[in-house]
């Protein structure tokens, strides 16, 4: 009998029959870059992932965190998968409490619809996190990979929203840090290291965020350009100003296509500006910023009223999504790098693209140095695949060049093989292996997926 | 190790006019704003990040302990050292390394004062957010270890949230760079577990923060009371009305008479508390807002509401405010200052149980707080020559976080538990929480190098 099967009886023991899966077509669906698990465990509460986590620890059973798995195609590729541990049965608000402008919810809950009932609440709250896969990514999901979105420049990320979590750590210990307080030194700030650990440290069950009324009035202002330089001197005009925009984004023709905004069609570049605020503020940052904008060569403004400002924001946060459904064949980056140097990066990128033969879709969180590259190489990406690798180790050392990284997004396993995802490594990924030894003494979270081999 | 061959290792690597060993100097860099007091086996003034790693590399070979020290304002006992061993003082690296306003970054020396940095900015028409109380003389070093709050962290977060990258000597004396200027790098968010790690995973050489531009326009406002609950009555209601302003500072009454008599606030001596609002950012639309904020405080039972007309007015509310703790040291020869921190809506019945409190063990307690994070900062007034009312202000100040942790709150919002709090680390820690931290200190420092005795209680409950 292989070894699996002499595990099957306990773990169906802790988390119920009906909660362990083996049916061969959902094994596939799970599967991450070519490798399959041998069986899908969704625990209902906290208690039952403990369980299942120290049995695995003490039977050396490698465990793969999984949500709506939006986000599998990132990160390495497992060294081993042997379950995937499905966070979708932790799906409750477990203290919603406005009043506090605070939420504790567990880590299987899409934040679609964490949002659809924050909205419900009062006078109406949001949780200001905006990342891709708006309707499927669960907070989990989001957490784990430090997921952003455009609003990011206004609100933060994860480790400015997140006051606490409770985790599953690898010897089965439940873990809670912080808690329900906005300040909160009491021992180490855990919370931190888990963010953004892709599932290597703990299985992230509960999340308590700090959240915020909903803003008087929001609306976006579309402005196109036709040169890069004009958009970017533009956007860092503003960024320095002291208006207070949610957002300042860059998009290139490519993108602006693919997302069909049903304003501004023309120009190369559309720089589009999130205003979040009282009234008055919006209407005057309306007004002044349009003047500017005007001033600085822009060929149109458009202002987004609320509903076709939800879908544009919509369409840029779930781009790639888009790109899944109709089917079309990119590979996909994402790059940090100094505000400053938006322009540089994104030039060198069409450049490269270009000479490539390639075509490429930037969305830039400009305000922020954060850069989402889509490569469309269209059919037949083996025969490309040198070719490819050369584009990625350009894109790379531009990034590094402007004291950044680049991350592959997605690829596929092919290229995946003879890349390291996660770029140059850093002087620091020492200290990183030393936490997951002391943390995961036997590499059972993820393993072989982080940084540095972790 | 000999002391003497200790003093001339040190001194080979920071010069003998930058290592001190008197008995008077043991006795001065013994003790911090706490209440605790030890004694090190000198100190050594490092003016680069190399002599920080040089020595830092002699004392883990040698196995003493090293605790790094900027000012000493911390308040639960931070920088004492408890098993003696090397204070490392940050005064002689207090350089602004670099004010970068496009990327929206300045880059400092940990031994730079807080304020230093600000009044550099402010000529660029930039800010960095956290004001800690102390932040005239208080380091970044000391703000990165204790990850420092202040008045204005409610809506601009607390010091963890500024800092985005650092330069670190590790307890082998390794340098290494954690984060950097550019956002989100890959791997384990290593900066944001050193910051407030209370010196006991990395000294921090260097630091990379984040700068923003000033708001355009602030309004400050002060509403008086008759009684304390009605002014933590307010601070929920604000909350809960869906405006975060940038500060909700509160102030009771022993404390405006303490202000009064030093600093002239302007603050009514028969009140029973006033309550500091400052809102911020675009001047469009916030006379609407502060009449709304106003109207609220009104509801709440406050006798009268005004706003500063002028930036000398809005100085003067804020005198009160910074100079509070200064303040209410004229009172008695010693305070405590306790740093519980509960949710916000459970401010008014906190603040009523701090008062049994006081009543319960006789002991005066001034109350003067960053309200709108809920985070408490009892003072308990004592003399420590009185060896029975020391001993009460001890059983008082931890019977005053346990009720802030029954309330689901914790033990420090902003001070950290150093080596006052380690017992009362089991009122909001299971032992599991505990020993995750304790794999953590074991990854960075297995030898128990960096600032020993702090944080972990001796004994697992």
């Amino acid at each position: 009998m292989p070894r699996m099967e002499k595990l099957i009886p306990r773990l169906k023991e802790i988390v119920g029959e009906a909660h362990l899966i083996r049916d061969p077509d959902k094994l596939k669906a799970c599967a991450v870059d070519g490798k399959r698990p041998q069986a899908i465990l969704s625990p209902g509460t906290i208690g039952e992932v403990s369980k299942v986590v120290a049995y695995a620890n003490e039977q050396s059973l490698t465990l793969l965190p999984m949500g709506n798995g939006t986000k599998m195609g990132m990160s390495g590729i497992p060294k081993k998968m042997d379950v995937v541990l499905s966070t979708l049965r932790l799906n409750r608000m477990t203290d919603c409490d406005c009043e506090n402008l605070t939420l504790s919810a567990e880590s299987g809950i899409p934040l679609g619809e964490v949002q659809k009932r924050l909205l419900q609440e009062g006078k109406g709250y949001f949780l200001p996190l905006d990342p891709p896969f708006t309707e499927r990514a669960t907070l989990g999901g989001i957490v784990a990979t430090n997921s952003s979105g455009p609003r990011r420049l206004l609100y933060g990320t994860a480790r400015d929203l997140i006051i606490g979590t409770k985790a599953v750590f690898p010897n089965g210990d439940v873990v809670a840090s912080g808690g329900k307080t906005v300040k909160n030194v009491s021992g180490y700030d855990m919370c931190k290291l888990l963010i953004g650990s892709y599932g290597t440290l703990g299985i992230l069950c509960e999340i308590t965020f700090k959240l915020l009324p909903l803003p008087e009035r929001v609306t976006t202002l579309l402005l196109p350009f036709v040169r890069l330089e004009e958009a970017v001197q533009f956007g860092r005009e503003i960024l320095q100003s002291q208006y207070l925009p949610s957002s300042i984004e860059i998009l290139n023709e490519m993108v602006v296509k693919k997302i069909k905004s049903p304003i501004v069609q023309q120009g190369n570049y559309l720089v589009a500006i999130g205003l979040d605020g009282v009234a008055e503020s919006i209407e005057r940052q309306v007004s002044e910023i349009g003047e500017r904008a005007k001033k600085s060569s822009a060929l149109e403004i458009a202002v987004l009223a609320s509903e076709t400002h939800s879908s544009f924001w919509k369409a840029i946060r779930d781009f790639s999504e888009g790109l899944v459904e109709e089917g079309s064949n990119f590979i996909s980056f994402k790059s940090n790098f100094l505000i400053s140097r938006c322009g540089e990066v994104m030039g060198s990128y069409e450049k490269i693209a270009k000479e490539s033969g390639v075509d490429c879709g930037l969305i830039c969180h400009s305000g922020n140095g954060m850069l989402y590259s889509y490569v469309f190489a269209g059919k037949g990406v083996r025969s490309k695949k040198e070719f490819l690798l050369n584009l990625i180790r350009e894109f790379s050392s531009v990034a590094v060049k402007n004291e950044g990284h680049l991350i592959v997004e997605s690829c596929p396993p092919g290229i995946k093989k003879r890349i390291d995802v996660w770029g140059e490594p850093r002087g620091e990924y020492e200290i990183m292996r030393r936490l997951k030894k002391e943390i995961d003494p036997k590499g059972i979270l993820n393993p072989g997926r982080f940084v540095g081999g972790i | 190790m000999q002391r003497e061959q200790m003093l001339e290792e040190l001194s080979k690597i920071v010069g003998k006019e930058n290592v001190l060993s008197s008995e008077t100097d043991l006795l001065l860099y013994g003790y911090d704003a706490s209440l605790f007091k030890g004694k090190p086996d000198c100190i050594a003034f490092p003016g680069s990040t190399q002599e920080v790693s040089e020595i830092v590399r002699f004392c883990h070979r040698e196995k003493i302990p090293v605790i790094a020290r900027g000012s000493g304002t911390n308040l639960s006992g931070g920088t004492i050292p408890t098993r003696g061993g090397v204070i490392l003082h940050f005064s002689r690296m207090n350089k602004i390394l670099e004010i970068d306003i496009e990327n929206q970054r300045a880059v400092v020396e940990t031994g730079l004062f807080t304020l230093a940095l600000k009044n550099q900015l402010a000529r660029h028409g930039y800010v960095y957010q956290p004001d800690p109380a102390s932040e005239k003389v208080s380091t970044f070093g000391g703000n990165f270890a204790e990850n420092s709050g202040g008045p204005h962290c409610l809506k601009y977060g607390v010091t963890t949230n500024h800092i985005l990258g650092a330069e670190i000597v590790l307890p082998d004396g390794e340098v290494i760079q954690v984060g950097g200027k550019a956002l989100d790098n890959p791997g384990y968010d290593l900066t944001g577990i050193l910051v407030g790690s209370e010196g006991t995973l990395g000294i921090a050489t260097q630091l990379t923060l984040r700068i923003m531009p000033k708001s355009e326009a602030v309004k400050t406002m002060l509403a008086i009371y008759n009684s304390l609950e009605d002014a933590g009555r307010t601070v929920s209601a604000i909350i809960a009305d869906g405006i975060v302003p940038a500060t909700l500072e509160i102030l009771d009454k022993l404390t405006i008479k303490a202000v009064e008599e030093s600093v002239h606030a302007g603050f009514p001596l028969d009140a029973e508390a006033v309550l500091l609002i400052e809102i911020d950012g675009l001047k469009d639309g916030m006379e609407r807002l502060a009449e709304r904020i106003m109207e609220i405080c009104r509801k709440n039972h406050a006798r009268d509401v005004k706003s500063a007309k002028t930036e000398a007015e809005r100085t003067q509310l804020w005198a009160g405010r910074k100079g509070a703790f200064g303040a209410i040291s004229r009172l008695r020869p010693n305070y405590l200052v306790c740093d519980g921190t509960v949710p916000r809506t459970k401010l008014p019945e906190v603040l009523v149980r701090v008062m049994e409190v006081s009543k319960k063990y006789n002991l005066t307690i001034a109350n003067v707080f960053h309200a709108g994070d809920g985070n408490l900062h009892p003072l308990i007034l004592f003399d420590e020559r009185d060896e029975e009312e020391l001993r009460k202000v001890h059983l008082a100040g931890s019977e005053i976080m346990k009720l802030c942790a029954d309330a689901g709150g914790t033990i420090s919002g902003e001070h950290g538990i150093g080596t006052e709090k380690m017992k009362e680390m089991f009122f909001v820690f299971s032992p599991q929480d505990i020993a995750a931290m304790r794999k953590v200190k074991k990854a960075f420092d297995p030898e128990d190098i960096y600032n020993p005795g702090k944080i972990f209680p001796e004994v697992q409950a």
